[in-house]
Parts: structure tokens; sequence; C-alpha cells
């Protein structure tokens, strides 16, 4: 296989440098899945908790490769309608009118319903041609002539029979249209595949023996600094420290939804916003809602709050 | 190496990771394409591709690293041996050995494992063992050594090893298949005919001979680790499967609960998809006319009504007095393992006064619902009539055509007034009563057991007295749904 830039994917830390360039930072695990992905020509399966960046390693792959990034989302109700293909069906039907004026001709001489039909037979279903088919994202990362990255996401949010429709274009990168035949993606331009999921429910077996899979958890203290710091450059060290500790320590704590690497982000932006040097447990208070998303949640940290905050200024 | 992956796979099969036969082919590929050689990138691919949830990538985790210390932990043994053993030619050490195992390796070792055969030969020029084994032994080749115990572990099956107590005969078969019959005969010949050359030689064989059998006996409870543990465990969960729950100690209560929940899991993976079905010939004209209109209102796409099956709506009424509380409290655990596809459980415990306890189960864990629910219901002597009037007076108006009600109990009513009046009245309103029974079928008209009275107004009543019962009955709950 040779896409274009593919000399950017030749071994793990070479994809995890031109990774860290782009600003995402990530583990030899994400490397590694990246790495195989595009050497076995497998799809990459990605769960994890919200936040971490699922979606975005999608996003920064095909930055890296400067390759187009389709994307599906899914949602309950997709169908082949939407992901894969769609018959044009106003144009097909604009075009019948218009050559009804020129039936005549092609019928020209023909006797009987048996011979006209013969006639027609030798036109070919002309309207049920590449022409008339509107492409859907599965079908545009097939035909995309430079490859491409598919990203499909939220794989966990569509029906169980989206996931068997699929299957085909995962194994094997083709999809099958009954009226024009199987197409195929170009052997040595498969698009890179990356499927993510938020585990709300189980995906299928057959799926995932398609797939690599990755999961991506919550990263470390040191990793997450390191994510700031790519994203928020301007943060001063001690200051991005300090938040650090304090997400990690709140990670820690029982929580209805725990803040992600996002909102870190997030956080970290809204603080520098706000002049801020380092922590203080009003400060915290007052910008607590940016890292948490339940008023419950909110209410059982801003009882701890002057804990934390001590803590994290003493890591610091 | 393909052997050393396949063998990888099954001990993640023991360990209850399903790996397919594709996945397998899928490994070897990524393989070809990693190597061997970083230990670390092995992991993480072979982890990407063997395990696929984050439950499976721990027990991936270390299973990997038991499978592949093996080899590094042997070395080691030996070369501690080694040294202080009668070899005291200390190049024959481990890097000799690897090094020489590589086709082309560094010249000075070469030389260093060639000058230690030197040595050798000088020493017994003359006395050679004959036997195979003797003379893998002395050769000092470990590399050689240990892939021939692997070979003859592999041929007498040591994976195959369940309990605790087969190490010895195993150790004895690997040592049979490695050839100790022949080094045996040597020895003993060696000894009783021969002068002091033969003597030392016969002492050296031993000694070695020795050595080896401990290496054997190391091997074979790694092996044991690797494989018997989990099957081990396989066996007993089989076991508790079976087994009658009221015999169950306090002790497999752990256990048990584990079987559960992977019994529930699979339920769950079965029934989670949310089955439709097609009304035959009803045209859903609002689906239809909105499809279609994608066809300028031309009506060629029709749909047709479906129904979607309902999730049974569940309401559990338990004996908890003594003789039946064991069974309550597992089909209760059953129950509850089940949410995601039984979202609306409600439950009720009574020995003789009936509670309802859906709050209790769905605010605290399994194990203090389950011990409070006991201390609270479950004294005095159980009363079944006066079971079913508390239900009529506080739940009646619950209960509809959606409703499916177990009853889980002996029907053993002291000689009280049944009241089955209000039965066949729950009957006629829910969609399906079950009676669940852990008495044989023999013994439920015996003494003041009232099934006789009751059964007629359920729909099924089955005997349940084991997890496999218990496993069937929501089973069949979730499948005639609809």
């Amino acid at each position: 296989m040779a896409i274009k830039n593919h000399d950017r994917l030749s071994s793990v830390e070479t994809i995890q440098d031109n990774f860290e360039k782009l600003g995402y930072i990530c583990n030899m695990q994400i490397a590694t899945a990246v790495y195989l992905a595009y050497h076995l020509e497998k799809p990459i399966l990605i769960e994890g908790p919200p936040g971490v960046g699922k979606t975005e390693l999608a996003k920064t792959a095909a930055d890296m490769l400067d390759l187009p990034c389709i994307r599906l989302q899914c949602y309950e109700g997709l169908d082949e309608s939407k992901a894969i293909y769609e018959w044009k069906y106003g144009k097909q039907l604009l075009y019948t009118q218009v050559l009804k004026e020129t039936l005549g001709e092609i019928l020209d001489g023909a006797v009987g319903l048996a011979e006209s039909v013969e006639k027609l037979h030798s036109f070919g279903d002309v309207f049920f041609s590449e022409d008339f088919l509107e492409p859907r994202p599965l079908l545009k990362a097939l035909k995309a002539e430079e490859s491409c990255v598919l990203l499909i996401d939220e794989v966990d949010k569509s029906d169980h029979e989206f996931e068997s429709l699929l299957l085909e274009m995962l194994s094997d990168y083709q999809l099958s249209i009954p009226e024009i035949g199987t197409i195929k993606a170009n052997p040595d331009r498969k698009p890179l595949v990356f499927l993510t999921s938020n585990n709300t429910r189980e995906i299928s077996d057959a799926l995932k023996r398609r797939c690599l899979h990755l999961y991506i958890p919550f990263p470390d203290a040191d990793l997450e600094s390191r994510i700031v710091h790519a994203r928020v450059p301007e943060v001063p060290d001690r200051l991005r420290k300090q938040l650090v500790t304090f997400i990690q320590e709140l990670r820690e704590m029982d929580l209805k939804k725990v803040p992600a690497i996002s909102e870190t982000i997030d956080w970290a932006r809204a603080l520098i916003l706000l002049h801020s040097e380092s922590l203080d447990p009003d400060l915290v208070r007052q910008t607590l809602n940016v890292i948490l998303k339940f008023q419950e949640d909110i209410e059982t940290v801003e009882a701890e709050v002057q804990n934390i905050t001590n803590k994290a200024l003493k890591e610091s | 190496m393909e052997k050393t992956l396949v063998e990888f796979v099954k001990v993640l099969r023991t360990a209850e990771l399903k790996v397919s036969p594709a996945e397998t082919i899928d490994a070897m590929q990524a393989i070809d394409l990693v190597g061997y050689r970083d230990r670390e990138f092995l992991k993480n691919t072979l982890s990407m591709v063997l395990a696929k949830n984050p439950e499976e990538k721990e027990t991936f985790d270390s299973c990997f690293d038991r499978f592949f210390s093996f080899k590094k932990i042997g070395s080691e043994d030996m070369g501690a041996g080694e040294s202080q053993d009668e070899f005291d030619d200390g190049e024959f050490d481990e890097d000799g050995n690897s090094e020489s195992n590589q086709p082309g390796g560094g010249k000075g070792s070469g030389q260093s494992s060639g000058q230690g055969g030197g040595q050798m030969a000088e020493e017994d020029h003359s006395l050679q063992p004959n036997s195979e084994l003797g003379k893998l032994l002395l050769s000092g080749n470990r590399t050689e050594l240990m892939v021939q115990l692997a070979e003859a572990g592999r041929e007498v099956e040591v994976s195959q090893i369940v309990v605790f107590t087969q190490k010895g005969l195993y150790t004895r078969k690997i040592m049979d298949a490695m050839g100790l019959k022949g080094l045996q005969d040597e020895i003993s010949e060696l000894q009783s005919h021969g002068g002091p050359p033969q003597k030392t030689l016969s002492g050296k064989l031993k000694k070695a001979r020795d050595r080896l059998r401990e290496q054997v006996r190391d091997y074979v409870e790694k092996q044991f680790f690797l494989h018997a543990d989990e099957s081990g465990k396989q066996l007993r969960e089989e076991l508790l499967k079976k087994v009658k729950l009221s015999n169950l100690e306090k002790r497999n209560f752990k256990d048990v609960q584990e079987v559960v929940f992977k019994m529930a899991k699979k339920l769950i993976a079965i029934h989670s998809k949310r089955r439709k079905t097609y009304k035959r010939g009803q045209l859903d004209v609002r689906k239809t006319l909105r499809h279609n209109m994608q066809y300028d209102g031309m009506l060629f796409d029709l749909k047709w009504k479906a129904s979607k099956v309902d999730r049974p709506k569940v309401m559990c009424i338990c004996d908890v007095s003594g003789s039946v509380s064991n069974y309550s409290r597992f089909l209760l655990m059953f129950l509850y393992s089940l949410a995601e596809v039984l979202p609306k459980v409600r439950s009720f415990a009574f020995s003789s006064d009936l509670g309802e306890v859906t709050r209790l189960f769905q605010s605290s864990t399994l194990e203090d619902a389950m011990a409070k629910t006991m201390r609270d219901y479950g004294n005095g002597s159980t009363d079944y009539g006066r079971m079913l009037m508390d239900f009529k007076h506080n739940c009646m108006d619950d209960v509809n055509n959606k409703t499916t009600i177990i009853i889980l109990g002996d029907a053993r009513n002291n000689y009280g007034d049944p009241k089955s009046e209000i039965l066949r009245e729950m009957y006629d309103k829910s969609k399906r009563v079950i009676w669940l029974n852990p008495e044989p079928k023999m013994s439920w008209n015996v003494g003041d057991a009232e099934m006789k009275k009751y059964a007629p107004c359920c729909h099924q009543t089955e005997v349940c007295n084991s997890l496999t019962h218990l496993e069937r009955v929501v089973s069949n709950l979730l499948r005639f749904a609809a």
C-alpha cells in the first residue's frame, strides 16, 4: 500500500513524533495502533471514556497524512441510504421527462411490444448507472482517488443492523450495490478506517473481530501535562502542574462524570482568560462548571475544593 | 514460532478470552510485521489484535507476562546452577549459549564455546556418555536442553494438566519422553562395572539427572499455573452451576456471584437487541407516505406495521424464610444483574408479611440489600395466604397484561389458608405467572405443601434448584417476552 506521505508511518516513533508536531501527544499504544492499522490494512476500533481524544486521533491522522477525512456520524436509525449510497431519484425523473421526446426516434421502426422492449434492453440500465448514484460517506471513502481517512464516529449509537452493513466494508474494503455490482477500493490506496465507540452498548463480536482494538484510558499526570502544554502553550508551568494534579484528584472521586482531557484543556483556557497565575479555592469554585457537567458532582466537589486545591498547590 | 503463538492463544482461551482462529491468523500477520525483538511493542500489538475489551486487555496483560516469562527465568535458573556445579569452565554461560544459537553470532563467543568444548574433550577423552540424554546433559548446551524439555512437554501434553497432584506424574512423563531410561541404564552400567573414570562419569550423570528433574518439576509447575489454574476454575464453575443452591456454603458465594454475572452477561448479549415482529398485511400509512416522499409521492416502497417486542415487566415475589432463602438470593442476584435487558424489575420479599425491596436493591449493593432483606423479612413462619392478601392490597393495581409475576417458594403454608383465589386473580390480570419451586416435583404435594392448589393458577411451574435452572427460566422469560 502506498498512500501519500506513507513515509510518515514508517515506524512507531516516527508516528509519535509526527503526531506531536500536530499537537497530539500519544503514548506507544496509540502510535502502535496506527502503525498496525496501516501496515496490516485493518480498521481500528477505538474505545474509551468520552473526551480522551478518540475522534481527535482520526482527525490528526488525516492531518498528518494530508488526506481528506471523511466522517460518518452514527445515530439511531442510520441506514444504508445515508451511509453508503442513494439513487438520485429527482435526476432520474427529470431525465425520463426530457428523454420522452426522443423515445420515438429510439424506437424507430420497432413493431410490436416485444420488439420495442428488445430495443430498449440494448441500451442497458442507463438510469441505474453511477451517474445517478449519490455516494454517501462509505462509498465516497472507497472511491477516493488519493485514499482518505474514514472516521465512523460513535458506532455504538447506531443500530445493530447497521453494524452488519459495515462488515463487508471493514473486512474487504468493498461494497455491493445490487444494480451496479461490487465497488472495491484501490488495492494500493485503501482508506485508513477509524471507528470510535463510547461503549454505551457492547459492539458485536463480528465487528470487533475485524478490527484492531485500541482502548484509550484517561492519561496519567505526566502525559496529561504534556497534552495541556501542547494544546495551551501559554499556561505557565506552575499552573499547569497544579491543574493537572487537581484533575487527577477529581478522577479518583466518585463522580457521575469525571472530567476528561478535553475538560482539562477547556479549563486551562478559561484560567488563562481570567489571568490567573495559580489555583486558589475561590477561583476553583467559580470555574468548577467548566470541568464538571452535573450539578450533583459540583456539589460533591465543592465541599472538597479546599482540600484538593491545597494538595495541588503542595504538589507543584 | 507459530507453535508458540498457538499455545499462547490456547492459554488466552483458558483464561476466557474469546480468540477466534481468524484473530490468530491476524496475530501471526502482525508478528510478521513487528517481529519478536521488542517485547513491549509485541505486547501492545498482540493486545490490540487479540483482546477486544478493557477487561480482556487486563487478562491479556497478565497472561502475556506469565507466558513469555518462562524462557528468561528458565535460563537464569540454569545459569545459577551451572556456576556452582561441576562445569567450572565458566565460558558455558547463558550468553555463550544464546549466541551460539544464532547463526553468525559474534566471533569471540564462538571461540569461547569452542574452547570450552576443547577442555571437555581433554577431560574425558575416552569417556563420553552413550545415551542421547546423557550427551545432551554433559554437553552443556542449555538452550538445546530447554528446547527438548519444551518439546517433551508438548509431546506428553502437559497443557492438559488439571489438578495440582498430577505434577509428579507429568514430571515423570516428561523425563521419560526425554529419554530418562537410556540414561538410567547407562548410569547403572557404569556403576556396576568399570574403574574410577567410569564411576566419576556416572556420578556426573547422576548429578545432572537430578538437576534436570528439578528443572522439569519447575517447568511443570509453571505450566500448571498457566493452564490448570484457569481450567480448574472452569471445572469448579461448571460444578457450581449444577449443585443445589441450598447446599452452597457461604465461602462459595463469591464464586457463585461471579458465575451469575457471567451467565447474565451471556443473556444480555443474546437479548440486548430489541426484536420487532411484523404484522402481516397491515400497512403503516404514515411511514409509507413519509418514506415515499422522495419518489414524488409514488407509493412503490411499502412499509408494514411492526411492533417492538416489549421488555418484560417483572414482579418477583421471593420467599425468604430459612429453607428457601438461598434460592431467593440467587434469583434476585440474577434479575438485578440483568438490569440492562430487564429494566423494570420490582421485587418483594416475605415470609409472612410481604414487603417491597425494589428500592433497597437499587440503592445499595447486592450483598447489603440481601442481608437487610433477610433481616427484615426473613424471620417467622411462612404464610402464603397472608402474602397473597398483602399483594392484593398493595400491588394488584399495578399488575397489567404486560406484567410477568415470578413467585419463588416451596408453597409450604404450615396448613394455613392458601387463598389460591387471589393467585387466580393475578393469573387473570397478568401476562404470566411463573412459580419456581426448589423442591423436587414429587414432594410438591407432600405434607403442608400446597402446590396442588396453586399450580392450576400459574402459567408455568418449574423445579428450580440450581443455577442452570435459574438461567433457563430467565432466558425463557426474555425470549417469550413478546
